[in-house]
């Protein structure tokens, strides 16, 4: 039976508040829109269906934790190393810079999925390395040191010739 | 400490906003009206099903009763000590006991205590007139 109470209300605000971040980084762990779109789902109808989330202190990294669960184990039934897929487009580029677009999203799956979570935790997902390191049960440093070669490697990718932004 | 060149190309990317994801299938209109159509249909079966047993329960308490008048109707002791003898009732008596003479003597130490009214004939005096070969 579903709840129709406040409780559905406020997860169906968390979805729309982080519906968004949550899916980005479901896909940067499973590679593929769709198994990264069932994951959301997944996490969000059970919590529908099973109650609040009022004892839970940090939500969003709550969410995120979740829905990385249900992407590893989505992906456990698939097979484990499913390449991304290269057209389904990621984000929604700004004044319609859809070469922009593709050459982010081909940069950040250049990049290794630990580095690829960090950076879409951190970037998209707003969250400080202490949360991404409580998340991924690893340590603050590791946390900051695998965003840093990221960060780097997806700026080298994406500007190293033509973007005039790597050279200011 | 980020470089001010980190900071820039951060606020570059976080330019490129994520995709919206799919409604949720659990909430949205069409999810709900197939989950209210769904309760709606249990709702129904469950009501139909309580209606079939109220008849079932109905119909076997008819019948109980229908069964035990017709049993009291063939029943000696059915008959009440101030009720005249009909020709229903001792038809139903002649059926039910074993032998015609078996009745008769069920009978014969049953008092006509009510009178008969006027062009009425006493089924005893009627069948007494009877000759049956026993």
């Amino acid at each position: 039976m579903y709840r129709t109470d406040g409780n559905t209300a406020e997860i169906e605000f968390l979805y729309r508040q982080h519906g968004p971040a949550l899916l980005l980084f479901a896909q940067a762990v499973t590679g593929e829109r769709s198994r990264a779109q069932d994951a959301v789902h997944q996490v969000f109808l059970k919590l529908i269906e099973k109650g609040s989330l009022n004892q839970v202190s940090d939500k969003k990294a709550y969410l995120f934790a979740c829905v990385r669960n249900a992407a590893l184990n989505e992906g456990k039934f698939q097979s484990r190393n499913a390449p991304l897929d290269p057209d389904a487009a990621w984000f929604n580029p700004p004044d319609r810079d859809y070469a922009g677009e593709q050459n982010l999203r081909r940069a950040l799956q250049a990049l290794p999925r630990d580095q690829r979570q960090v950076m879409v935790l951190h970037v998209w997902g707003e969250m400080t390395f202490s949360q991404i390191s409580n998340l991924l049960d690893l340590s603050s440093n590791t946390v900051a040191s695998r965003y840093r070669y990221a960060l780097a490697k997806l700026r080298d990718s994406m500007f190293a010739k033509e973007n005039p932004c790597a050279n200011s | 400490m980020p470089t001010l060149d980190d900071e820039r190309f951060e606020a570059y990317l976080k330019q490129f906003s994520p995709l919206v994801p799919e409604p949720l299938p659990a909430v949205g209109p069409r999810h709900r009206t197939q989950r209210m159509f769904v309760l709606g249909a249990w709702a129904a079966t469950a009501a139909a099903i309580l209606v079939l047993g109220a008849l079932i329960v109905h119909v076997r308490t008819n019948r109980a009763r229908v069964t035990e008048t017709v049993r009291n109707v063939g029943n000696p002791e059915h008959i009440q000590a101030g009720q005249p003898l009909t020709m229903r009732s001792a038809n139903a008596l002649m059926a039910r006991s074993p032998s015609f003479k078996a009745m008769v003597d069920d009978l014969a130490f049953r008092s006509q205590t009510v009178p008969l009214p006027k062009g009425k004939r006493s089924a005893i005096a009627v069948l007494g007139k009877e000759k049956f070969k026993l």
